[in-house]
C-alpha cells in the first residue's frame, strides 16, 4: 500500500518537474522558431547594428535598443548596489535587533510591490522630480535608472545579507582578536569573504533591471533613437516589445519576436554568469 | 577597501554623468506622441499633415524622433498635465481638465465644433458591412443609429453621428451570434454599445475582437466578420469590393498643453511643426 501511494507520488512529481521544463522548452522554441526567421529576413547586421526603426517602412535597427537596455541596467546598478550592499551591511552587522524586526519586512514589503505601482510612482514623483532639479522633461535615463535602481534593491539586499551571514563568525572574532574594530573587522574580513555572494547579488540585479518592463516604459520616454544623454529618453528592448506588440502585424511582429530572443540571450547570459559565480563560491 | 574604493568611483561618476549634461534650455518644447501603429497617432499624423516624402518619394510619419512616446493616454494626460513645456494629443473623449485644449485655427476641439465640422482634426468612427447582412446585424446597426445608440455614444465622449429615432425592438427578435471586429480605437464605443444591445435583446451574441481598421475591414470582405470597426474612411480599393462604410461617431483629437502655458490657440501648421520637430522652443510660437 505504502510501495503504492509512493509510486504515485513519484509519478505526480515528475509529471510537475516536465510542466516546469516543458515550459521553458517550448518559450525557447516559440521565439527561436518565429524570430531566427525573421533576423535571417531582415539580415543579421542590419537588425542587430541598425540604428534606425521604422516599423511602417520595414526597417527594424534593434541597436538603439539594446544600447537603451544596457544604459538603464547599469544606470540601475550604479544607483541599486552601493544602496543595496551597504544595507545589507547594515542589517547583517550593525543593526539592532528591535529594528531588524522592522528593516526585513519592509525590505520584503519592497520586493513584493507591483511594477506597474512602480511605474506609477516614477511617472508622478520622479518624474516631475529629475524635470525640476535637472531640466529636460524628465522622462530620461536617469529617471528609469533611479526607479530601477529602488527596484532592484530587495534582490541585492536580501542576496547580500544572506552571503554575509553565511561568513563563519571566526573570521570577524579572529580579526577583532587582532585589535581591529568592529568597523575594520566587518569592512575588511567579513565583506571581502562575502565577494563572490554580492557579486551573485548585483548579477542578479542586473537580470531584474533588464528584464523589467512595465514600470520603465512610463518613465523612459521610449525614443527609438540612439541614446544621446542622461538628461534623455531611451527605449529599451522590453519597452519596444511592449509598445509597439498590439498593432504588429507579419515582419513587425516577428521584428519583435526576434526583440524578445536578443532580449532571452542577456537573461540567459546573467543566469550563466550567475551560476558561474556560485560555482567558484563552492570551490 | 577595493569595494569602498570603487563605491566611491561610482557615485563620482554617476554625479559627473547627472551635471555634465548641463541643464536643457528653459522653453524647449517637449513633444509627446502615441507609439507606432496607434490609430489615434495615425489620424493625428494624417489629417494635420504631419508627413512628408522621404528619400524613396514614399509618404511617411514626420514625428520627431525626439519625441517621448506612450502607449497610454492616461500617461500622456500626466506628463502634459506636469510639465509647462510638453505638448501632447488625446481623444476629445480623454480630455481632463488637468491639462489646456489649445484651439487650432481658432476653433476651440468641443462636440459642436467636431459635430459642425468645423475642427480641423477630426476623425470618423465607422463600421463596415458587405452586402449581404443577416437580420441580426441589421438589427444591431439599427441600435446603433437609434436615439439609444447615439445616446451611448456620446456617454462615453465622443461626438454623435446623427440624430437617431428612438429604437423599436423588432419582432420577432432576431437571435445568434454576430462577430464585430477592427480598430482598437472604436471597441470601447462598441462594447458599450453591445453591452446597451443586449439588454434589448437577450438573445443575441456580440462577439467583439480588437485588432485594427485595416484588419477589421479585411475580416468583413473575407466573410469572417459581418461588421468591421474602422476609425478611418474606407479606401477605393476596399470600396471597390463591394464594401460600406457607416458612420456611427465622431472623434475629434484635441492638441493639449500645460495649464500655465500661455497659449490659447494655434495654427494646424504652428502644431504640425511641434510635432515635427522643426520648433524648438515655446517663444517660435506666437500666440
Amino acid at each position: 500500500m505504502v510501495k503504492k501511494k509512493e509510486a504515485i507520488m513519484h509519478v505526480v512529481i515528475l509529471i510537475s518537474t516536465c510542466v516546469c521544463i516543458v515550459a521553458v522548452l517550448l518559450i525557447c522554441l516559440f521565439l527561436l522558431m518565429s524570430g531566427v526567421p525573421a533576423i535571417a529576413k531582415i539580415g543579421p547586421f542590419r537588425f542587430f547594428a541598425g540604428t534606425v526603426w521604422r516599423p511602417d517602412h520595414e526597417i527594424f535597427g534593434i541597436l538603439p535598443m539594446i544600447l537603451g537596455s544596457l544604459y538603464v541596467t547599469a544606470g540601475a546598478i550604479l544607483v541599486g548596489v552601493p544602496i543595496g550592499v551597504l544595507t545589507a551591511i547594515y542589517m547583517a552587522r550593525f543593526c539592532p535587533p528591535a529594528l531588524y524586526r522592522i528593516l526585513h519586512p519592509a525590505v520584503s514589503l519592497l520586493a513584493g510591490i507591483p511594477s506597474v505601482v512602480y511605474g506609477f510612482f516614477g511617472l508622478m514623483v520622479l518624474v516631475p522630480l529629475t524635470r525640476n532639479l535637472f531640466g529636460g522633461n524628465g522622462s530620461s535615463i536617469l529617471t528609469a535608472s533611479l526607479l530601477l535602481g529602488i527596484m532592484i534593491l530587495p534582490t541585492i539586499i536580501s542576496v547580500s545579507e544572506a552571503s554575509l551571514r553565511a561568513v563563519p563568525q571566526s573570521y570577524y572574532e579572529g580579526s577583532l582578536a587582532m585589535g581591529a574594530t568592529h568597523e575594520e573587522s566587518v569592512f575588511r574580513a567579513v565583506v571581502p569573504a562575502a565577494k563572490s555572494g554580492i557579486l551573485s547579488a548585483v548579477v542578479l540585479g542586473i537580470g531584474r533591471a533588464v528584464g523589467e518592463t512595465m514600470a520603465v516604459v512610463m518613465v523612459a520616454g521610449n525614443q527609438a533613437r540612439l541614446p544621446t544623454g542622461v538628461l534623455r529618453g531611451v527605449r529599451t528592448l522590453t519597452a519596444n516589445i511592449v509598445l509597439e506588440m498590439g498593432y504588429a502585424a507579419d515582419l513587425h511582429r516577428e521584428a519583435l519576436i526576434a526583440t524578445g530572443v536578443v532580449l532571452f540571450v542577456f537573461i540567459l547570459l546573467t543566469n550563466l554568469l550567475f551560476s558561474l559565480l556560485k560555482r567558484g563560491r563552492k570551490e | 577597501m577595493k569595494r569602498g574604493l570603487w563605491i566611491l568611483t561610482a557615485a563620482a561618476l554617476l554625479l559627473v554623468g547627472m551635471t555634465g549634461c548641463g541643464r536643457e534650455p528653459k522653453d524647449l518644447v517637449n513633444v509627446v506622441s502615441r507609439e507606432d501603429g496607434s490609430g489615434t497617432r495615425g489620424a493625428f499624423v494624417e489629417l494635420l499633415g504631419i508627413q512628408g516624402p522621404d528619400e524613396q518619394g514614399e509618404k511617411i510619419d514626420q514625428t520627431t524622433l525626439e519625441a517621448v512616446i506612450t502607449n497610454s493616454t492616461s500617461v500622456m494626460l500626466t506628463l502634459v498635465a506636469g510639465d509647462q513645456n510638453a505638448v501632447g494629443y488625446v481623444s476629445l473623449g480623454s480630455l481632463s481638465e488637468h491639462v489646456k485644449a489649445l484651439a487650432i485655427d481658432g476653433v476651440p476641439p468641443t462636440i459642436q465644433s467636431v459635430k459642425g465640422g468645423t475642427y480641423p482634426v477630426a476623425r470618423p468612427f465607422n463600421i463596415v458591412t458587405g452586402d449581404a447582412l443577416i437580420p441580426l446585424a441589421q438589427d444591431f446597426i439599427r441600435f446603433i443609429l437609434s436615439g439609444q445608440g447615439q445616446a451611448v455614444v456620446e456617454a462615453n465622449g465622443y461626438v454623435s453621428a446623427l440624430e437617431g429615432q428612438a429604437f423599436a425592438p423588432a419582432t420577432p427578435q432576431p437571435e445568434g451570434k454576430l462577430a464585430v471586429s477592427g480598430s482598437s480605437s472604436v471597441t470601447p464605443v462598441m462594447e458599450k454599445l453591445a453591452e446597451a444591445y443586449g439588454k434589448q435583446n437577450p438573445g443575441a451574441t456580440i462577439e467583439i475582437q480588437q485588432s485594427d481598421s485595416t484588419t477589421g475591414i479585411n475580416t468583413v470582405a473575407e466573410g469572417i466578420s459581418h461588421i468591421g470597426m474602422a476609425s478611418r474612411n474606407l479606401k477605393e480599393s476596399e470600396s471597390q469590393k463591394g464594401l460600406k462604410a457607416t458612420v456611427i461617431a465622431l472623434d475629434g483629437i484635441a492638441v493639449i498643453v500645460h495649464n500655465d502655458n500661455p497659449l490659447t490657440e494655434i495654427t494646424a501648421e504652428q502644431a504640425a511643426d511641434l510635432f515635427r520637430g522643426s520648433t524648438l522652443f515655446w517663444s517660435q510660437v506666437q500666440g
